[in-house]
């Protein structure tokens, strides 16, 4: 069996774009997997090389075996999932180049290298990652006119420029096809989940949670509005409703779908909230949460999205059917004024009170006589506000430990706490006094950024707080955290624990800890905008984004018309690109000098005087003077130029000259012709 | 064969839209273009990738496959850039014994500056030459076609293509260049001529390498002497040739069909063959005996070949011979 032989300019690419397609994930593969990565790649370069020779049996064995161990061992024996399936196509696209026989594995091992890349933008869309890919889809792409190219004259970085050239002119087409191509809602749901990737707010709060979250500098997501965003202190942006209480942990309330179904509300409730106040508008780009619930001002009209539905909690919360796996965004309209459900179900009135039947019995003790000594339900709530404020309460990042009696140690002990603390406590103070009450988490605040007129969420803006339901008035927002440290409502997070300087204590190099610095935080709002466009108009540019677009600059689009203006404009544009590669002349273009000469030989090619195959200029020069003495000066001066120009040592010859000559000789020319 | 008819139809209806030339440039009347096999998994590639945008919503997933799928596209253009403009000129063939490989020289000319690599010809698609046109504007390819039995050897078409610069498509043609070489019958081993020094003999031996009279022209071999190289005709054409002079033109022999009664006609050529061999190697004029034809003994490479045409054709269609060029 004779061995294909990959050319060395091929295999040379192949193995540079192998390295640096596998290089963004290496963070997310198990250690095995990326030792088999060093062990092929690192093994072909010796073969490569020359220095060793193709793996025997058991080494391949011994690869796979990694390998197929690696994977489960690495996930915790989590085999299906997102990137357990990536780590598996790393270990073919690396396994396979170890195998490369014939010229049939040197295109699997490209086309594998396609897809790995492919796969990068599940995890990351950002422009840097972007541009990134697009030099390892070049590289991969070298490798593959390497196969292609005669062995004699390869050099690697010619293969690449073609390759850049042939991704140049595909540029435009796929600008086309990107723009106008129909956009379709998935096919199949995919139970995909990435693991690493769960950042954010997640479905139960127990005291120091979003404490942890503020920590990172991660964003959560942008909001951008039509007009004037609201002012800083209203921006309440709710994610998730616990109405459960139990072991010192909040949850989302638990009762199963059927009885839901029976105490639903009639249908159109969601009509019935009352709005007043001004209306705003504006959109979300959530990054990927790998969870599924949305976040929005309240009170919100449902968007109008297939992928999105309201829970069924009377709470005005948003859902996505399928979790958000990558960047989504969507439409609101809120009105920050509005009563939501007057009347409350007594079934829910109730189960909104409901505590835990023993555990914290100060608090209760204290909810009780509180309760005991107002006049009103609002009264109460003053009175515990009060409290909040005028005792010795502390808003800190660094809460400390709780015990048993959780609400207890924290009212009577530590008195230090973070916005869960006192959501938590003060929701179960109203509760200990009869009070429906519920916590709410999301997010508080966001830096706006004037250049792209958006508000940019951080998980370090995370926040929960309290809604509690009143007579005549519905759900009324109650935010604790103001009464202890009304500088987090008014101005953010880093101006209420700045003295104690714990605000992104863990990422010491995050540009967001030197918002002081205005310079600096002007180039990270000009980088951040030119994201946000990125964002919104690339990455965000789903079918509803699609239809919307092309509605406004194309009319009426059905699919009929969208298909035949996709192919018309295609078609059209590879049309011009074939104009230009077919007139191009070959893929290194001659120096001048020489176009002139093959200008000069043509002429005189026309009058009957050919040049011979491997015929020199000056040989060239003297048999056509021997047969038509009257060119002779010309045809001189033609030739000393050109042999100036190509093999004088100081380099360029007069150009000029060398055209004027040129064109001397072919009206010499002509008119001997005729 | 159901696949028979079919491709005479197809070889009909190429030799309506590329009738046999002696030079062709390739456009695109000429060139076919279609995808290859790899052409084929690149595009299911796209289509995986394509699933995987629109399950996931990617809109990078998108533009990825998208800028693939153009790449594709525009490697069409490159493809057919590649093949559209080159020349293929036949540069003559030469004649060989049956059962060894004929010779065709094919020139390849590139269009002006324009420049094409990784060109493959052959006669077959199996059996391919490659070819380049990056530094040299021309290309003298010289292609093989096996043979098996006497005549005038039409190899067919030829084809030429390219899968450059992606290999995902591959774009060809068939060119007849009505190119044809003389195969002599394969020399079968016969004893020695009968009758053979039956010429009017003036005794002496021919003596080779003599002085007095120019004879022929053979092949230069290393150490014979310069002084009698043909200069012009290396001038000329490249060949390399020894002029012969001898002294004492003094034997005629006859190469009779009628000395072989007992064998088939291939097996008489093959022997009749295998004396015009052995003759011209010798200093002897020779001449030949068919049915119908007889030829003046004389002597040279000239001859030679005269006669081994001659019993190339003998018994073929006239409109197999080769024409005056040969």
């Amino acid at each position: 069996m004779t061995f294909y032989q990959i050319p060395r300019n091929s295999l040379a690419w192949m193995l540079a774009s192998q390295v640096a397609v596998i290089l963004p994930h290496v963070t997310r593969l198990p250690v095995w997997i990326v030792l088999v990565v060093i062990g092929c790649v690192g093994w072909r370069t010796m073969i490569y090389q020359g220095r060793w020779s193709y793996p025997g049996r058991w080494a391949k064995v011994g690869f796979v075996l990694t390998g197929l161990v690696g994977i489960p061992l690495g996930y915790k024996g989590r085999v299906y999932g997102l990137e357990p399936a990536v780590s598996l196509l790393v270990v073919a696209y690396v396994l396979k180049l170890l195998e490369m026989h014939l010229k049939r594995d040197a295109y699997i091992v490209i086309l594998l290298g396609y897809f790995v890349a492919t796969t990068e933008f599940l995890f990351f869309q950002t422009i840097p990652y972007t541009l990134y890919m697009l030099v390892t889809v070049a590289m991969i792409t070298a490798s593959l006119i390497g196969l292609n190219q005669t062995q004699t004259h390869v050099k690697p970085l010619k293969t690449f420029r073609l390759a850049l050239i042939l991704l140049g002119q595909a540029l435009p087409l796929m600008l086309v096809m990107f723009v106008l191509f129909p956009r379709i809602s998935p096919l199949w749901s995919i139970p995909l989940q990435s693991q690493t990737a769960k950042t954010g707010v997640t479905d139960s709060m127990s005291p120091g949670d979003i404490a942890t979250l503020s920590k990172s500098d991660g964003l959560a997501f942008k909001a951008t509005f039509e007009g004037a965003p609201p002012r800083f202190p209203q921006l309440y942006w709710r994610g998730l409703v616990f109405s459960k209480y139990k072991d010192g942990t909040w949850t989302r309330d638990d009762l199963r779908p059927s009885v839901w179904r029976h105490r639903q509300a009639v249908p159109g409730w969601v009509d019935q909230i009352e709005r007043v106040g001004q209306r705003y508008d504006y959109s979300i780009i959530l990054e990927p949460t790998h969870q599924n619930w949305l976040f929005a001002l309240a009170a919100t009209d449902i968007p109008e999205d297939r992928d999105v539905a309201m829970v069924r909690e009377h709470s005005l919360v948003y859902i996505h059917r399928r979790g958000v796996t990558s960047k989504f965004s969507y439409k609101l309209t809120s009105h920050l004024d509005y009563r939501l459900e007057v009347e409350l179900d007594p079934f829910f009135a109730y189960r909104n009170t409901i505590l835990p039947i023993e555990g914290n019995p100060r608090s209760r003790l204290l909810a009780k006589q509180v309760f005991a000594e107002s006049t009103s339900h609002e009264d109460y709530i003053r009175r515990i506000l009060t409290m909040y404020n005028t005792e010795e309460f502390v808003y800190t990042l660094q809460p400390g430990a709780l015990g048993r009696d959780d609400i207890d140690d924290f009212l009577f002990g530590t008195k230090r706490g973070f916005c869960e603390h006192y959501s938590g406590s003060f929701a179960f103070l109203m509760r200990a006094a009869g009070i429906p009450a519920r916590v709410v988490v999301g997010y508080h605040g966001g830096e706006y950024n004037p250049n792209g007129n958006y508000v940019a969420v951080h998980q370090f803006d995370a926040h929960s707080w309290t809604e509690v339901w009143l007579d005549e008035k519905g759900w009324v927002r109650v935010d604790p955290t103001m009464a202890v440290a009304p500088d987090r409502i008014e101005s953010g997070i880093e101006a209420a624990v700045a003295a104690e300087d714990s605000f992104l204590s863990d990422s010491p190099l995050s540009l967001l800890k030197y918002r002081q610095l205005l310079w600096l935080t002007e180039i990270r709002l000009q980088l951040d905008a030119v994201g946000h466009y990125w964002d919104t108009w690339v990455v965000g540019y789903t079918p509803a984004m699609q239809s919307a677009f092309l509605s406004e600059y194309l009319g009426n689009v059905d699919g009929k018309r969208l298909g035949a203006t996709l192919l018309a404009a295609f078609f059209s544009l590879l049309g011009l690109v074939a104009i230009v590669v077919l007139m191009r002349r070959s893929t290194t273009p001659l120096p001048a000098v020489d176009q002139e000469y093959l200008k000069f030989t043509k002429s005189l090619a026309r009058a009957g005087l050919e040049r011979l195959v491997g015929e020199g200029p000056i040989d060239y020069a003297k048999r056509v003077k021997r047969q038509k003495p009257e060119l002779a000066d010309v045809i001189d001066e033609v030739t000393r130029l050109y042999v100036d120009a190509n093999y004088k040592l100081d380099g360029h010859g007069d150009l000029k000259a060398l055209k004027k000559a040129v064109r001397a000789v072919k009206l010499k020319a002509l008119t001997l012709n005729s | 064969m159901p696949a028979k008819p079919l491709k005479r139809t197809f070889d009909k209806w190429l030799n309506k839209r590329m009738p046999p030339a002696n030079s062709v440039t390739l456009n695109q009347r000429n060139v076919f273009i279609l995808p290859t096999r790899e052409g084929i998994y690149f595009t299911i590639l796209i289509v995986c990738m394509l699933l995987a945008g629109i399950n996931y919503q990617n809109s990078l997933v998108f533009a990825l496959a998208f800028l693939l799928f153009s790449t594709l596209m525009v490697s069409i253009l490159h493809t057919y850039r590649n093949l559209s403009g080159v020349t293929l000129q036949s540069a003559g063939s030469k004649p060989t014994f049956a059962g060894d490989d004929a010779e065709f020289d094919i020139n390849l000319t590139r269009a002006g500056v324009r420049t094409y690599e990784a060109l493959q010809l052959g006669w077959q698609n199996d059996d391919l030459t490659g070819a380049d046109l990056v530094e040299d504007e021309q290309c003298l390819l010289k292609l093989f076609f096996p043979t098996s039995q006497r005549g005038v050897l039409n190899p067919g078409r030829l084809l030429i293509q390219t899968r450059y610069p992606v290999g995902l498509f591959r774009a060809w043609s068939w060119v007849d260049l009505d190119m044809t070489a003389i195969v002599y019958p394969h020399p079968v081993v016969a004893g020695p001529l009968p009758g053979a020094l039956s010429g009017t003999g003036d005794g002496d031996a021919l003596q080779r390498d003599g002085v007095d009279d120019f004879y022929g022209f053979r092949d230069y071999q290393s150490g014979d002497s310069l002084r009698h190289v043909a200069w012009k005709t290396y001038a000329r054409s490249d060949d390399l040739l020894l002029k012969e002079f001898a002294t004492n033109v003094d034997r005629r022999v006859w190469i009779d069909w009628e000395y072989l009664s007992g064998d088939g006609i291939e097996v008489r050529l093959g022997k009749l063959c295998y004396w015009v061999i052995q003759l011209a190697a010798s200093q002897d004029e020779y001449g030949l005996r068919l049915p119908g034809i007889e030829i003046e003994p004389g002597r040279g490479l000239e001859h030679r070949n005269k006669l081994l045409v001659e019993l190339a054709t003998f018994g073929l269609d006239d409109k197999d011979k080769p024409g005056e060029s040969l």
